[in-house]
């Protein structure tokens, strides 16, 4: 063992085994119940759009890393989280080129130029659809989107008909089939329960922070109720805002993207709950149907800001220094 | 090694590792064939050196390079000079070894070169500041400071590590009778001693202060003892000593009583050898045996890229070489092989949060280290406590990213050292 070369390297010397792998993997556990409720409901076309969604996603990472001569990093998959979440969002009819474009927007404006992973201020998956929604607002319509499927229930995408129609549309939606996903709306956004599944198991493993889920469904079912005791006649009840639309596809996996969103308790709740404000601040005033997009960029915005709200370190303030 | 639990709600705990009871005795290792001394001076080959190849040594001789200089080494055995090396440690401060070629047939009363010990510190510092458990003797001789506590580490500061539960259960009475040859020699007026809270083995600690630590890592380090026994919390940049706080191990309390009772200063370390498997053997081997040699005594096979930690698993550092020498504050000697060792990456901070739940000092990490890649370590200190770190590695060891955080945090601290003396 005279010449043995050793290998040395900096303490520690264990480590947890976590991994930005380890974590997207667990996003993607996590969505596949919801992502499979899509599949079986709107069909071939939904596995379809998933997919191209998920792979044009990577492949954009694979072109960009090449093009600017960075390592490639697909195998920490988070591209492919991106990419999923994004089909997930939109309509099962959505044509190729729509999503491709997405998908491109999304992995190369979203995260990207600003650096890639760990860089992005947004979330890329919303900088996607917050684009699409502004450049091709038909393609997202839901009720367009689905003309030609026939469906046991109200094929009206919640949100808009409680947009055009007013309180009066609610009496086709009831909770139990918001959550159950009776529905019309993204691929992967309409089944409820499989998303509160899939965000309690992220929570659980740690890869979501709780803080931020709770305290942005809290912000949502609080102001709903307040707009909602001070005028029923012209708001939506809580749960109605809680289970439709991208609600629940936003509390448990888009406001908790690491890279864009507090780390401290306090501005965690902050966060949270101001996300939650703004998704109803939005429905109910704004003149979007689903605020979630917007409102989750919005907070993104302000995460630096809050961020700075942090505990005092070990021995900073303390007067018998 | 301790993986992420599936439920991971709460923040990961690490706990200190309990007195292995099943190792009662200690296997001793017989002087090698060759020494190797380290001694933290580098070679100057435009001064005159006063020792060189060749010469010959006596057992307890003070070693130094130059006339000037203040680092020397105790020579453990009569002998011969052999002949010197540089070594440069993790932060590219180089030391001398001193290869000593043992002499078995130096017998009698020339063997020894000092034979009247002085109680006193200054002869401490002067000629004890090398014994097994390194006597901290420049804090306590510095005027700088006023040290009025001490602080035994009966419990181990790394987790893994038993061997300073291991001293003060097992020579209990040398360390009390040390423990009052220093209080006599020093100004403290007060000696703790840190003992794990869950510890059952009855030790009479008779004239210390009894601190009983968590098993929670990293509560055993100075900065969480001062804060949570003491009552003092540490500023940023600010030490333990500077408070009139100093840290000692258990075996300087020991070393020192044995060499004040046998009339000369000892030379064995007591070291816990953790191999591969985990598996604990008790060494105790004379200062300056390569490690090599005990890895060869207990069968623990070392190949290409394993590792070889001194110290614990998270604040130890790795040596690049087997024939390191054992050294007056080695405790621990861990292997790993290279199947088991973590990689890292060169990520950029993913913003997870991980250490910053993780972290005892409130250091905002995942800001840290964004400013410490940009080598800013003024504005580090300045807005991002880089100075309130207290070192326990538990960053780097939660890091998602798999950024060596605990490697930044000491690179910027050593860093803004630099840029203050040179300011």
């Amino acid at each position: 063992m005279t010449n043995t070369k050793l290998i040395v390297s900096h303490a520690p010397f264990w480590h947890n085994g976590d991994s930005l792998f380890q974590q997207n993997l667990n996003f993607i556990i996590a969505l596949i119940p919801a992502a499979l409720f899509g599949i079986l409901h709107f069909g071939a076309p939904a596995l379809g759009v998933l997919t191209l969604a998920t792979s044009s996603a990577m492949l954009w990472e694979v072109i960009m890393s090449v093009l600017s001569k960075k390592k490639v990093a697909i195998g920490n998959m988070e591209s492919a989280v991106i990419g999923l979440l994004f089909g997930m969002m939109v309509p099962a009819t959505m044509p190729w080129w729509v999503v491709i474009t997405g998908t491109f927007v999304a992995v190369i404006l979203g995260k990207f130029v600003f650096g890639g992973t760990g860089g992005n201020p947004f979330h890329p998956t919303l900088v996607g659809m917050a684009i699409l929604t502004m450049s091709w607002p038909a393609f997202l319509d839901f009720d367009t989107a689905y003309v030609s499927y026939q469906f046991d229930f109200t094929a009206l995408a919640p949100l808009v008909a409680l947009k055009s129609q007013g309180t009066s549309a609610l009496a086709s939606f009831s909770n139990y089939n918001l959550l159950m996903g009776n529905e019309v709306g993204g691929i992967g956004s309409t089944f409820g329960l499989g998303i509160i599944i899939g965000g309690i198991y992220l929570m659980l493993r740690g890869y979501a922070r709780w803080e931020i889920v709770v305290a942005f469904i809290a912000g949502v079912l609080i102001t709903a109720t307040i707009f909602f005791a001070l005028h029923p006649d012209a708001y939506a009840p809580p749960l109605f805002h809680l289970f439709a639309g991208y609600t629940l596809l936003g509390a448990f996996f888009l406001a908790v993207e690491n890279s864009s969103s507090p780390v401290n308790r306090i501005p965690m709740l902050i966060y949270g709950f101001l996300g939650g404000f703004m998704v109803i601040l939005i429905r109910n005033i704004g003149i979007y149907p689903d605020g979630t997009v917007l409102a989750i960029l919005l907070i993104n915005l302000i995460n630096p800001l809050i961020d700075i709200i942090r505990p005092k370190a070990l021995g900073k303030g303390v007067s018998n220094a | 090694m301790i993986k992420r639990s599936l439920f991971a709600l709460s923040k990961p705990k690490l706990t200190y590792d309990l007195l292995d009871t099943s190792l009662q005795s200690v296997d001793e290792i017989a002087v090698p064939g060759s020494l190797t001394l380290l001694l933290p001076e580098k070679i100057d080959s435009a001064k005159k050196a006063l020792i060189g190849p060749g010469d010959a040594v006596k057992r307890g001789q003070k070693l130094k390079l130059y006339d000037d200089s203040t680092p020397y080494v105790l020579s453990p055995v009569a002998g011969k000079i052999k002949g010197f090396d540089s070594y440069s440690d993790d932060f590219g401060n180089t030391a001398t070894y001193i290869l000593i070629k043992p002499d078995p047939s130096a017998k009698g009363d020339d063997q020894c070169a000092q034979t009247d010990l002085e109680q006193t510190l200054e002869f401490a510092a002067d000629y004890l500041g090398q014994i097994p458990g390194e006597l901290p003797v420049s804090t306590l001789t510095n005027p700088n400071y006023d040290i009025r506590t001490i602080v035994v580490t009966g419990a181990d500061t790394d987790i893994l590590c038993d061997t300073c539960q291991f001293v003060c259960t097992a020579y209990a009475g040398l360390m009390v009778a040390g423990a009052k040859i220093l209080k006599a020699m020093t100004r403290a007026d007060r000696i703790c001693i840190t003992v794990p809270e869950n510890l059952s083995a009855q030790v009479d600690l008779d004239g210390f202060n009894v601190l009983r630590t968590s098993d929670t890592y990293p509560s055993n380090l100075p900065a969480m003892v001062m804060k949570d026994h003491l009552g003092k919390q540490l500023s940023p940049g600010m030490t333990p000593e500077d408070m009139g706080v100093c840290f000692i191990r258990p075996e300087a309390l020991v070393s020192l009583a044995r060499t004040y009772e046998t009339g000369q200063p000892v030379f064995d370390k007591i070291i816990t050898l953790i191999d591969k498997g985990g598996k604990r053997c008790r060494v105790k081997a004379t200062i300056g045996t390569p490690i090599s040699k005990i890895f060869s005594c207990f069968n623990v096979q070392i190949n290409e890229q394993d590792r070889i930690i001194i110290g614990g698993p998270m604040r130890g550092h790795a040596t690049y070489t087997v024939h390191h020498p054992v050294v007056p504050d080695m405790d621990t000697i861990m292997v790993q092989d290279r199947d088991v060792i973590p990689e890292l990456s060169d990520n950029a901070c993913i913003n997870c949060g991980e250490c910053i739940r993780v972290c005892p000092a409130n250091v905002p990490v995942n800001l840290l280290v964004r400013y410490l890649e940009a080598d800013l370590y003024e504005e580090a200190a300045d807005r991002f406590d880089l100075e309130s770190c207290i070192e326990c590695g538990l960053c780097g060891y939660v890091c998602r990213a798999r950024i060596p955080l605990y490697q930044y945090i000491r690179l910027g601290k050593q860093e803004l050292l630099t840029l203050r003396e040179n300011a």
